[in-house]
């Protein structure tokens, strides 16, 4: 009961102090960028020179025209670093946080929002080069664009819990970190981002199937695109996003009150 | 009208990282049937708090005394909702504004006006009441103009005495302090001094950790002898300093 109620009050306390999880957010990526002319705009223009440069590359060595491919992996690169730091940085969110958890009474759930926060901000910037390479290209319009909202709730929702999760694990297993590092390399290589889902032959289409990044991926890119996503991607994010609230609530519930003697 | 009341409280601090807090161990143990790391798996614990029973009432002033590791910040933290019991209950009725390390939350390459921005947030305030207070918070420290630079370009006196004037404009119900604050130079400190007084005066309960038994002796009317994580006197002041100073005197 009583671990239900701290578990419960911690996230909506957490949600309540919005002013706190804005503030440090905010401030996180103005300090970042403190004392340079550009200051957060680094972030929209190192992203669209990557793209570009990227773009460049691969439509060459893959051959394919550019018109469409770099619209595809613009996209793709920019809810990749959304999914990225959500998660890295998630696992050390509590860890980062304890000299603030040891001398003041917080909801936890302030040091998770204050990562989507911060991502958030960094994605708005990173949207913009998108937003210049679609129009450059013309990519058509469509009301499926629409659906770009539904996925970014699920992304954020996604990004809450998974973050959750994982800072609860990453105070208790320190070796997290690198392992968590190490997969999130792995699968950007195995999520159709740098490459397109329709050069896999038939056999190995279940990497893209059974990849859950991939319809994370997709439920975003395919709006921007100007196509509805898959049913399966909608099934797999939502489902997802049940399962990782479950875990989380579980985890909180049975860890909340020894997670300050973890740090 | 505030009150704490703390029944059968006991705090055990887990202490990883000797033995069992890395994955390897927890894998190693699966991967082994458990027989590789037998017999370090259980996790070494110590005991910060043993079944303390307490009862602060509204107006008190309770100074927390006791040797170095006797358990007063565990116990400070304990009050303040950031260590949950192991075992036992807390209950707290009123606000708690805990003053535990007011350099907290001080962001060196942000403004001094950022700063009390930044702080008075995290203690609870919303934009209203800081910008109300904002003025007030910056005559206090008599900064000045450098309240418009960053906070790393002041001296380390000048970082406490804006880290001070912002943690102690709040009006707090229950005040946790840990050792009273005292900083800057002399005419400064009875500046610190008279308005440390005030927030104390103000509040319905103030607890304070302090190894300054003058101090306790000015602003308390009820002292906590702590030893080994258990009262070993809890009353009165004259008696409580007392016998803290005899069996300090008789090793």
């Amino acid at each position: 009961m009583a671990n239900a109620s701290l578990a419960t009050s911690d996230l909506i306390e957490g949600i309540k102090s919005w002013r706190i999880w804005l503030l440090l957010g905010w401030q996180d990526i103005r300090l970042r960028y403190r004392r340079s002319y550009l200051g957060p705009w680094w972030i929209t223009l190192s992203m669209l020179v990557t793209m570009v440069c990227l773009g460049f590359l691969y439509a060459n060595l893959f051959k394919l025209p550019l018109n469409e491919f770099l619209p595809y992996l613009a996209i793709g690169m920019v809810v990749w670093a959304l999914i990225l730091s959500l998660i890295t940085e998630g696992t050390s969110a509590l860890v980062e946080s304890t000299p603030y958890l040891k001398q003041i009474s917080l909801p936890y759930s302030v040091f998770i929002l204050r990562i989507i926060t911060r991502n958030v901000l960094i994605f708005l910037h990173n949207i913009i080069p998108v937003v210049l390479v679609l129009l450059f290209f013309q990519v058509k319009i469509s009301w499926a664009l629409s659906g770009l909202f539904l996925s970014l709730i699920i992304i954020i929702f996604n990004g809450f819990c998974f973050a959750w999760i994982l800072a609860i694990l990453g105070a208790r297993y320190r070796d997290l970190v690198p392992i968590v590092a190490s997969i999130m390399q792995i699968a950007f290589f195995l999520t159709p981002i740098i490459w397109e889902a329709r050069i896999l032959p038939e056999k190995y289409r279940y990497l893209v199937d059974y990849n859950p990044f991939a319809q994370f991926v997709e439920i975003i890119r395919q709006p921007l695109l100007g196509e509805w996503p898959s049913m399966n991607a909608y099934i797999v994010t939502i489902t997802i996003s049940l399962l990782g609230m479950g875990v989380m609530l579980l985890l909180l519930k049975r860890t909340r009150k020894r997670i300050i003697y973890w740090l | 009208m505030a009150s704490i009341e703390l029944k059968q409280v006991s705090i055990d601090f887990p202490i990883y990282g000797i033995s069992t807090r890395s994955l390897k161990h927890q894998l190693l143990r699966v991967s082994t049937g458990g027989r590789f790391t037998s017999g370090q798996n259980h996790v070494v614990t110590v005991r910060a708090l043993d079944s303390l029973n307490l009862t602060i009432e509204h107006g008190d002033r309770v100074g927390f005394i006791g040797h170095n590791g006797a358990g007063k910040s565990t116990l400070l933290r304990v009050l303040s909702n950031i260590y949950p019991p192991s075992s036992g209950t807390v209950t707290i009725d009123g606000k708690i504004s805990a003053l535990l390390d007011i350099m907290l939350g001080m962001e060196p390459d942000a403004t001094g006006f950022d700063n009390i921005i930044l702080r008075g947030i995290l203690q609870g305030l919303n934009y209203e009441e800081i910008h109300a207070k904002k003025m007030e918070i910056a005559e206090f420290t008599e900064l000045g103009d450098y309240l418009s630079m960053p906070v790393r370009t002041y001296s380390t006196g000048m970082q406490l005495r804006l880290a001070f004037a912002i943690a102690t404009s709040i009006t707090p119900e229950i005040l946790i302090l840990d050792e009273v604050i005292n900083t800057g130079d002399e005419s400064f400190i009875q500046k610190a001094e008279k308005r440390i007084k005030q927030v104390i005066s103000s509040a319905q309960i103030v607890v304070v950790a302090s190894h300054d038994l003058g101090i306790i002796k000015d602003l308390c009317n009820k002292v906590l002898w702590l030893d080994q994580g258990s009262v070993r006197y809890y009353g009165d002041v004259p008696t409580g300093l007392n016998l803290y100073k005899n069996s300090n005197a008789t090793p």
